[in-house]
C-alpha cells in the first residue's frame, strides 16, 4: 500500500515537472538578457520594467480582461434567462435551444471570423465596431460551454419545484429565479465562465481577423513582440499566465469563501 | 358561504381529463383532507387552489372572492410540498423569513415572528442550520413553518409526510394537527393513505378518477362507504358479490354486492346462534399478525373473508380449521 502511494506521488510529480517545466523556463527566459549556452546570462528585470512602463501593453492587458469579462457575463445572462424562459413556459422549445447552442462547437475560428466579417463589416451601426464584433465571436464561441455548464447545474436542483415554493411565498417566478434557482448554481456558473475565460485567453485567430492590429489585446502584442525580441516576449507570456491565474483564483476565492459562508453557520 | 369553494372545475392535460366537473367546499378553520389514489387527481386540484395550475372551466373562491385568474404570489395561500423544496442556499431562519421579506415586513418583527413560528414548530436549536444539514422530518417542520409564518389564508399540504419514515410520520401528523388548531388556519391535506386521512381530518373527499366519490368525516367515512371503490380504499372491506353472500348466508336482498368489515365478523370453531346474526361456514387457510391484531383469511366456498380479531393466544385457531363466521346483518352494507 504504502509503495503505491509512493508510486502515484512520483508519477504526479513527473507530471509536475512536465506541465511546470515551460513555465519556469519561460520566466528565466524573461528575467536573463541571452540564454545561449548552458546558463542564461544577464540577469535583469529590464523586460518587465519596460513592459509595465510601456502604454501600448498595458492597454492591451485592459483590453484583454475586458474582453474576456464582457462576452462572458453577457452569454451568462443570455443562457440564463433562456433557461429560465424554456423550463417554465416553454419546455418543449428546449431541445431547440440546446441545438442553437451546441452548434458554435462545430464552426471554426476562420470561418466564424469571416462569417462576422462579411455580414457586418458594411454595417453603418455599432454592429461594424471592431470590438463588438469581437465580443460577439466571442460569446458565440463560449456559449456552448456556458449553456452545458449552467444547464448541468440546473439539472441539479429541483428548478420547477424551488420556483413554485418561492411563489406561493409572495415571489414572482423571474424574482424566485434570480434569488432563489440562481444562488443555487453559482458553482456551475463559475466553473463554466473559468472554461470560457481560458477558451478566451487562448484564442489568436479571431483576435486577429477580427480586430487586427487596430486594437490589439495581449495575444497580439506578444505576436508582435516575438518577431523583435525573444526574451520580453516571454516576459509577456509570463504576465499572460500570471493575469489568467488572478482571475481564476479571485473566482475560485468568491466560490470558496461562498462555500465557507455556509459550513461555518452550521 | 363556504370559506373555500370549487364550483365545476374541469382540469385537462391534453386529452387526459384529470378533474371532472367537481364542486366542493371547505369551512373556515377545517382540516380537509383530499384522499385517494395515484392519479385521482388530488394534487391537481389542489394545485388548482394555489394558482399553480390554471383550470380548464370553472371557478375556485377563496374567502368570498373569486380567485381563479389571479397569480399564485397574489392569493396568499401557504404551500407544503412532498419533498420540502425548502431553498439550499439559505438557513431555516432564512427560509422562514423568506415570506415575509416579500411582504416587506419590519426586520425587527421578521426576527420576532420567524423566532416564534421555529419554536413552535420544534426547530429552535437549528435556526442557523441548512436544509442539507437536517433530516427530513426537520426539513419538513421547516418547510411548515416557512408557509405558516405568513399567516397565509389557507393551508395547503401536498403528501408532505410520504417522505418520511413510519415511526416519525406518525408523530408529525399528531404535529401538524396541533400546530393547525393551535393556529386556528384552514388547511387541505393530500394524501393516498386513510389512515393518515382518519387521524388528522375534520372531513374526508375521497376522490377516485377525478371526481369527488364520498364526502364524509372520518367516522362516518369509515363506517358508512357509499361505494364498492369507497370501501375498498377505506378499512379493509369484505366485498362480496350479492349472489355469492345469498348462496353462503341465506340473505336476500336488492344489491349488487355487500360490504363488511373484517373486526366486525365473530370466529369459532363451534356453530353460533344469534338473534340478527348472519352466519357462514368456511376454513381457515392462513393467519397474519399485524400488530395487535390477528387476521384470519377464511376460505368460504370459494370466496375469502378476512376476520380481524385482538392477538390474543388463547384465541388462536389453526389453519385448515373448520369455523363458523357471524355478523350483524346490521352491520352490513349493501351496495
Amino acid at each position: 500500500m504504502k509503495k503505491k502511494s509512493a508510486g502515484s506521488i512520483a508519477v504526479m510529480l513527473l507530471v509536475m515537472i512536465y506541465l511546470l517545466i515551460p513555465l519556469v523556463i519561460s520566466i528565466i527566459y524573461s528575467l536573463f538578457k541571452k540564454w545561449t549556452g548552458i546558463l542564461p546570462e544577464g540577469f535583469s528585470i529590464g523586460n518587465y520594467a519596460s513592459l509595465f512602463s510601456d502604454p501600448n501593453f498595458l492597454a492591451s492587458v485592459g483590453r484583454s480582461v475586458g474582453m474576456c469579462i464582457v462576452p462572458i457575463l453577457l452569454t451568462i445572462v443570455i443562457v440564463l434567462l433562456a433557461l429560465f424562459v424554456t423550463t417554465i413556459y416553454f419546455p418543449k422549445l428546449e431541445k431547440y435551444v440546446q441545438i442553437i447552442c451546441m452548434i458554435p462547437y462545430t464552426i471554426q475560428g476562420v470561418i466564424l471570423s469571416v462569417s462576422i466579417l462579411s455580414l457586418y463589416v458594411g454595417n453603418k451601426s455599432v454592429l461594424s465596431n471592431r470590438m463588438v464584433m469581437l465580443m460577439g465571436a466571442y460569446c458565440i464561441v463560449i456559449l456552448p460551454y456556458i449553456y452545458q455548464g449552467i444547464r448541468n447545474g440546473m439539472r441539479a436542483v429541483n428548478m420547477v419545484t424551488l420556483i413554485e415554493a418561492a411563489e406561493m411565498l409572495g415571489a414572482s417566478k423571474i424574482y424566485a429565479f434570480f434569488r432563489v434557482v440562481v444562488p443555487n448554481i453559482i458553482s456551475a456558473i463559475i466553473v463554466s465562465s473559468l472554461l470560457a475565460v481560458g477558451i478566451i485567453f487562448g484564442d489568436y485567430v479571431l483576435i486577429r481577423n477580427l480586430a487586427g492590429t487596430s486594437a490589439p489585446n495581449m495575444q497580439i502584442f506578444l505576436y508582435q513582440t516575438m518577431k523583435s525580441d525573444s526574451t520580453k516576449a516571454s516576459a509577456v507570456f509570463v504576465i499572460i499566465m500570471f493575469v489568467t491565474f488572478v482571475i481564476t483564483a479571485v473566482v475560485l476565492f468568491l466560490k470558496s469563501r461562498e462555500g465557507k459562508n455556509r459550513v461555518q453557520k452550521k | 358561504m363556504s370559506y373555500i369553494r370549487f364550483e365545476n372545475i374541469s382540469k385537462s392535460f391534453g386529452k387526459n381529463e384529470v378533474l371532472k366537473n367537481i364542486d366542493l367546499e371547505v369551512e373556515k378553520g377545517q382540516l380537509v383532507t383530499l384522499l385517494g389514489p395515484s392519479g385521482c387527481g388530488k394534487s391537481t386540484l389542489l394545485r388548482c387552489l394555489s394558482g399553480l395550475e390554471t383550470v380548464t372551466s370553472g371557478k375556485v373562491y377563496l374567502d368570498g372572492k373569486d380567485i381563479t385568474n389571479v397569480n399564485p404570489k397574489d392569493r396568499d395561500i401557504g404551500m407544503v410540498f412532498q419533498q420540502y423544496s425548502l431553498f439550499p442556499n439559505m438557513d431555516v431562519a432564512q427560509n422562514v423569513a423568506f415570506g415575509l421579506k416579500l411582504k416587506k415586513v419590519p426586520k425587527e418583527e421578521i426576527t420576532k415572528r420567524v423566532e416564534e413560528m421555529v419554536d413552535i414548530v420544534g426547530l429552535s436549536d437549528h435556526l442557523h442550520h441548512y436544509p442539507a444539514q437536517m433530516s427530513g422530518g426537520q426539513q419538513q417542520r421547516a418547510a411548515l413553518a416557512r408557509a405558516m409564518v405568513t399567516h397565509p389564508k389557507v393551508l395547503l399540504l401536498d403528501e408532505p409526510l410520504s417522505a418520511i419514515d413510519a415511526l416519525l410520520r406518525h408523530s408529525l401528523q399528531v404535529e401538524i394537527r396541533r400546530i393547525q388548531k393551535e393556529m386556528d388556519i384552514t388547511a387541505i391535506f393530500v394524501t393516498h393513505d386513510q389512515d393518515e386521512a382518519m387521524v388528522m381530518s375534520d372531513v374526508i373527499h375521497l376522490m377516485y378518477k377525478g371526481k369527488i366519490e364520498q364526502s364524509a368525516a372520518p367516522t362516518q367515512m369509515y363506517t358508512q362507504p357509499i361505494s364498492k371503490f369507497a370501501a375498498t380504499f377505506i378499512g379493509h372491506y369484505n366485498i362480496m358479490p350479492m349472489e355469492d353472500f345469498q348462496k353462503l348466508t341465506g340473505k336476500q336482498a336488492d344489491a349488487k354486492d355487500v360490504a363488511f368489515r373484517p373486526e366486525i365478523v365473530e370466529i369459532s370453531t363451534q356453530p353460533i346462534e344469534k338473534e340478527g346474526y348472519l352466519t357462514m361456514k368456511g376454513r381457515v387457510f392462513v393467519s397474519l399478525p399485524h400488530g395487535n391484531v390477528l387476521r384470519y383469511a377464511v376460505l368460504c366456498g370459494d370466496k375469502q373473508v378476512d376476520v380481524d380479531v385482538l392477538f390474543k393466544k388463547a384465541t388462536l385457531i389453526e389453519n385448515n380449521t373448520d369455523v363458523y363466521l357471524s355478523f350483524k346483518e346490521d352491520d352490513c352494507i349493501f351496495l
